[in-house]
Parts: C-alpha cells; sequence; structure tokens
C-alpha cells in the first residue's frame, strides 16, 4: 500500500524510488526530476539507465540508490535493453510465467538521448515497444565535464564549445528531439520540468498507461553546468517555461497541446543572465536568440491550434 | 622543510571550492623558481560539495617520476573546516609536517583537537575571501598560509600562475593570499597524538560481493551520509508554516520528511544545503545558516 504526502491540497505518492544518499550535485535538477518521476511511476517497473550523471550518482558498487529493479549496460543502448526486458516479459507473459503489469521504463541524457542513443531510441519506437523512454536534458555531456551535445542550446558555453573572442559558443540550435520521436507516430509525446512537478507526474502517469510507446522529455537544470545558483534550480526551470525556450506540450496520437497557454513570453533576457554559460551573450546575439524563441513559439501554438 | 627531498602535499576541500586549482598554482609556483613539480586530482563519482583531494609533488633539482596519490604527505591542506570532524585528515602526515586549517578559530583554541608531531597553521582564510573577493571561496587565499607554513615556495612566485589563471580577478586573489601569508598562525610539533575521526562507510570485502556486478540490496546506498557535504544547513521557523510541502516536493535529495504533526523537516544525514527549500518556500520558513558559524 502506498501512503501519501499532502503537498499544496493535493496526494504525493511518498514512496522515494530513487533513495536519498544519492552522490549528485548539490541542487541537482536531474535528481529532482528522477524523484518526482519515480513518484508517479511507482513501485512495479524496471529502469534501464544509460550511462551518465544520473547511472553514476546512483550505482556506486557495491552500493544503489534505486528502490526498483535497475538495470545499466551502456551509454548507446537503454532503448535497445529496455526493448529486449520488454520483449521478455511479453514472451514469458504468453507462456504464463509472469503476470505482472511491470512496466519498461528506459532513461538518459540529452547526450545518451539525441546524439548517441538515437538510433537505439529509434529503433524502440519504430518497432512498439510497450515502453516509456525519458529524456532528462541538461543541456551538455555533464557526466564527463559539460561537453556540447546537439541538445545544448544556441549562445551557450561548454568545454568543446567554449566562447571566446571569436565564436558565441554554441552555434548550432538544439535539435527538436519530441519532434523527432512525433515523426514515429507514438501515442504518447510531452515536455515536462521538475518546477512544475504536478504537470511532470501527471504525464508521467499518463505515459504509463499508453500501450505501446512513449517519449517524455523533461529539461533538468544543471547548476554545475550552467553556472547557475543551487538554490535558483525551479525558478530558472519556470522561467525557461514562461519564455517560451522550453514550452510545457504534449504530443497524444499526433494532436499537439499546449499545457500553458502563454499570451506574453518573458524576455529570453531573463533567463539566460542568470547563467553562466551564457554572460558573454551580446545583445545582438540575445535578440536572435529572442527572434528565433518566438518564431519557434509561434508555430507550436499553430500546430496546437489545427490539432 | 627543505626542497632536497620531495614534499608531498595532500589537500582537502569539497567539489568546487577548487583545491584542484590551488595544487595547480602551487606547482606552477614552484616551476617558476625552477623546481620539478606536479599536481593532480583525485577523482571518485562525487560531486559538487562532496570530500575531494588534489595532490602536489614539488622537488628541487629533480624530474618527478612516481605518479601515485600521496597517501605520506609532508603538507596536508584542509580548504573547508567542516571536514575536520568527517574526515581522518591528519592520516599519514609526516613527523615534522605541516597541517595547514582553514578556520575561524584561533591557533590556541585548535591546538588541543590538532596538534601532533607536526607543525600547525592556522588562518580564517574565509574571512578573508569574503573580505578581498566578496565570496567565501578559499582556495588562492589559503595559497599565502600554505607557502608561509611551508618555506620552500616564495609568496612573489605565485603572482605568475595567480594572473595567468584568473586574468582580470588577478589581483584580488593575490592580495588575499597576501593577507593570508602574514595572518597566518603557526605553533610546532609536540609529542603527543590527537584523537582521530573515526570513518565510518564500511565496504564489503571481494568474497561477499556477487559477480556480474548484481546488487541486491534496493537502496542500499542510503548509508551514504552526503550531510557532510553540506555547508549550510536549514533553520525551520514553523511560526509562518502553512504545512503546505513545496519543501518536500521540490528537494533533489527527497530529504525533508513530514512529521507526525504534520510540520516538514530535514534529514540532516543527507541534505546537502542547496537552499532550493529556502527560496521555494512561499512563507519564508526556511533559512540557510553557515555550517562553521
Ligand atoms: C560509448 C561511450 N562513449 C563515451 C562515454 C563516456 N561518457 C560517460 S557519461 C557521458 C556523458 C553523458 O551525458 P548525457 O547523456 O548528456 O547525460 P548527463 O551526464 O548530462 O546526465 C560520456 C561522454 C561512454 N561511457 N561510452
Amino acid at each position: 500500500m502506498n501512503t501519501t504526502v499532502t503537498v499544496t491540497k493535493r496526494l504525493v505518492n511518498s514512496f522515494e524510488q530513487l533513495a536519498p544518499g544519492h552522490r549528485a550535485c548539490l541542487g541537482c535538477g536531474e535528481a529532482l526530476a528522477v524523484r518526482l518521476v519515480g513518484k508517479a511511476l511507482g513501485q512495479n517497473v524496471i529502469i534501464v539507465s544509460a550511462t551518465g550523471c544520473m547511472e553514476i550518482i546512483s550505482s556506486q558498487y557495491p552500493f544503489t540508490s534505486w528502490e526498483v529493479p535497475w538495470i545499466h549496460t551502456l551509454f548507446e543502448n537503454a532503448s535497445a535493453v529496455a526493448s529486449g526486458i520488454e520483449a521478455g516479459i511479453r514472451a514469458l507473459s504468453r507462456k504464463g510465467e509472469f503476470n505482472e503489469k511491470t512496466k519498461v521504463v528506459a532513461m538518459g541524457g540529452d547526450g545518451a538521448t539525441s546524439d548517441i542513443g538515437l538510433q537505439a531510441l529509434s529503433g524502440a519506437l519504430e518497432r512498439r515497444h510497450n515502453f516509456i523512454y525519458i529524456c532528462y536534458d541538461n543541456e551538455a555531456y555533464m557526466n564527463t565535464g559539460v561537453q556540447r551535445s546537439s541538445a545544448t542550446p544556441y549562445g551557450a558555453s561548454t568545454t568543446t564549445s567554449p566562447a571566446s573572442k571569436i565564436t558565441i559558443g554554441q552555434t548550432t540550435w538544439k535539435k527538436n528531439m519530441p519532434a523527432i520521436v512525433a515523426a514515429h507516430d507514438v501515442p504518447y509525446v510531452a515536455t515536462a520540468c521538475a518546477s512544475y512537478p504536478f504537470d511532470l507526474m501527471s504525464k508521467v502517469q499518463k505515459a504509463m498507461n499508453v500501450d505501446g510507446p512513449s517519449y517524455i522529455h523533461i529539461l533538468s537544470v544543471c547548476p554545475t553546468g550552467w553556472r547557475s545558483s543551487t538554490e535558483s534550480v525551479i525558478g530558472l526551470g519556470r522561467l525557461a517555461v514562461r519564455t517560451g525556450i522550453f514550452p510545457l506540450y504534449e504530443i497524444e496520437d499526433g494532436r499537439y497541446k499546449l499545457n500553458m497557454q502563454m499570451d506574453k513570453l518573458h524576455p529570453v533576457e531573463e533567463y539566460l543572465k542568470q547563467q553562466g554559460r551564457f554572460r558573454h551573450l551580446s545583445p545582438e546575439v540575445i535578440a536572435s536568440i529572442q527572434t528565433r524563441v518566438n518564431a519557434d513559439y509561434a508555430k507550436l501554438k499553430e500546430k496546437a491550434t489545427r490539432s | 622543510m627543505n626542497g632536497q627531498q620531495t614534499t608531498e602535499f595532500r589537500w582537502h576541500g569539497r567539489g568546487g571550492q577548487g583545491a584542484v586549482t590551488s595544487a595547480e598554482m602551487i606547482a606552477l609556483a614552484a616551476i617558476e623558481e625552477g623546481k620539478f613539480a606536479q599536481a593532480f586530482p583525485s577523482f571518485g563519482p562525487e560531486r559538487r560539495g562532496a570530500p575531494v583531494l588534489a595532490f602536489n609533488r614539488v622537488h628541487d633539482s629533480i624530474p618527478i617520476k612516481i605518479r601515485s596519490g600521496v597517501t605520506n604527505p609532508d603538507v596536508v591542506v584542509v580548504l573547508d573546516p567542516g571536514l575536520l570532524t568527517i574526515i581522518d585528515v591528519m592520516a599519514g602526515l609526516k613527523e615534522n609536517g605541516v597541517l595547514v586549517i582553514n578556520s575561524p578559530k584561533s591557533l590556541s583554541e585548535l591546538k588541543k583537537d590538532y596538534s601532533g608531531p607536526w607543525n600547525l597553521a592556522v588562518v580564517d582564510a574565509t574571512k578573508i575571501a569574503r573580505k578581498e573577493l566578496g565570496v567565501p571561496i578559499v582556495n588562492t587565499t589559503m595559497l599565502g598560509a600554505v607557502v608561509k607554513a611551508v618555506g620552500i615556495i616564495k609568496l612573489e612566485s605565485l603572482n605568475g600562475p595567480i594572473k595567468e589563471h584568473f586574468g582580470a580577478r588577478a589581483p584580488s586573489n593575490i592580495t588575499a593570499a597576501r593577507e593570508a601569508y602574514e595572518q597566518t598562525q603557526i605553533a610546532p610539533p609536540v609529542k603527543t597524538m590527537p584523537k582521530r575521526v573515526e570513518v565510518l562507510e564500511v565496504l564489503p570485502s571481494w568474497q561477499e560481493i556477487l559477480p556480474g556486478c548484481v546488487v541486491t540490496s534496493p537502496g542500499s546506498a542510503k548509508q551514504y551520509r552526503t550531510g557532510d557535504w553540506r555547508s549550510k544547513y536549514t533553520d525551520f521557523d514553523y511560526s509562518r508554516c502553512i504545512k503546505c510541502g513545496l519543501c518536500y516536493i521540490f528537494c533533489p535529495e527527497g530529504c525533508i520528511e513530514q512529521r507526525p504533526d504534520g510540520y516538514f523537516e530535514s534529514n540532516k544525514y543527507y541534505c546537502k544545503g542547496c537552499g532550493i527549500c529556502a527560496t521555494e518556500c512561499p512563507k519564508e520558513v526556511i533559512s540557510m545558516i553557515e555550517e562553521a558559524s
């Protein structure tokens, strides 16, 4: 039996899937997201983790922070491992040797998801395995010390896209991972952020009830890599959403739905100026980011209205 | 200490406090004087806030070939006073070596617990760093204290490396190091050994571990006391608390617990002191208090 804690009049599962004592940096937005996802998933899951921060901080051999079955093999193959486990569950169920409704959940960072593990993910989506894939997007390869990924935003300084007199840092725009997943015609895709915990948990619960592949892309504030203060983690996530840089939306059977209707976006500068990785940006570059965010948000709104 | 033998340093800091940079500065200063030196960190899976180690070796005239971590240091430097009660910083420290501590406490206060067959050097680097740099980051300030206490490197030799590394922020860092140099107090070795910290973490032996990296006890990493990483702790003033639970839901550690009376409190065994709960509390119930104070 699950016990609950009441948070602003809503009941929240008190189960901690990721036990305290994990070794994430203080103020880790990614660990917070994992914790909230765990509350929504509950106990009847098997988690497959790609290599990355969340694997390293939770599995220092011979101990584990996980309170549910969890497996890690490689950086690039979380979706392939999840596919195998899910197929195994189906085979055993068919033979009557397993009769639990256990959900398989694969997870990875933005590097694991949008770069190195993309092929395995695409395959698992296309084969329509009954699993959830969760991308914890902290916008760089954080575990190995802040290298750029294809999810690193334009203008961010990382160790492999360092800002200097001749470059603004990252010169490419963030890869649109949810759209890539949606192009596989999967039943459920959503974006989320731990700064909106109830929205996040309800999306995970929706994904639990999908029969087939589903995908949740969670923006995870990383004070270490973004060079921001630890106490402002939640506020930064809120700003990412309110500026339209990271809008919250769902794609259900191809239909887009915005979760927060924002008529007026906060200026992107409010978000950028709190982070060391953007500190070098000139007003012109900030203006170009603003233009791009406005355009992307308008496109998304348009998709939501048409749906 | 003289430069005819290899002098080995071990730095104790927390991830993000710049112990690695300190070690680098010492090595570069030594190299600037024509000496041979090395600096390197020790990596674990630990993150920002966790105790970390960095090492130096310095020799006047002979290239240093050994590459392993330092277990019998001539010099131990403690950047964070909070580490003194959780780590045996004196482990392996050589006779007539130097223990350099950053602490707001005076030398006579610290002698009781940390004097041994080594020189004990103390400076309030946090205070100096706050004054000169505006932040309590002590890695460059402590360089002054180390140079003074160890005596094999000149204070001036730090200027070049600090300028190179810190650019526009170099002058204040150099001033901070100089102030620490002037304010560091040193007590000579004594015959007696002080009481040592007991390190609690228990690791199973290889015979007890299953093949295939299988771990069969869920949540067993709960034994890690991540509260040791903390430099600030939470203080709850329940007179304003409305029991909304936002502190609970936003804690990345999952270490805020609800008591039977409905109020929430953070478990100090795990709380790393990120300050998220204090920022998100709508009633300003929680304040963050500096550990050392
Ligand atoms: C094939 C392979 N290449 C590189 C690595 C080294 N590596 C381990 S974790 C990691 C970065 C992970 O980044 P990301 O997926 O974004 O997750 P994060 O750590 O940021 O949560 C890298 C490069 C590896 N383990 N395997």
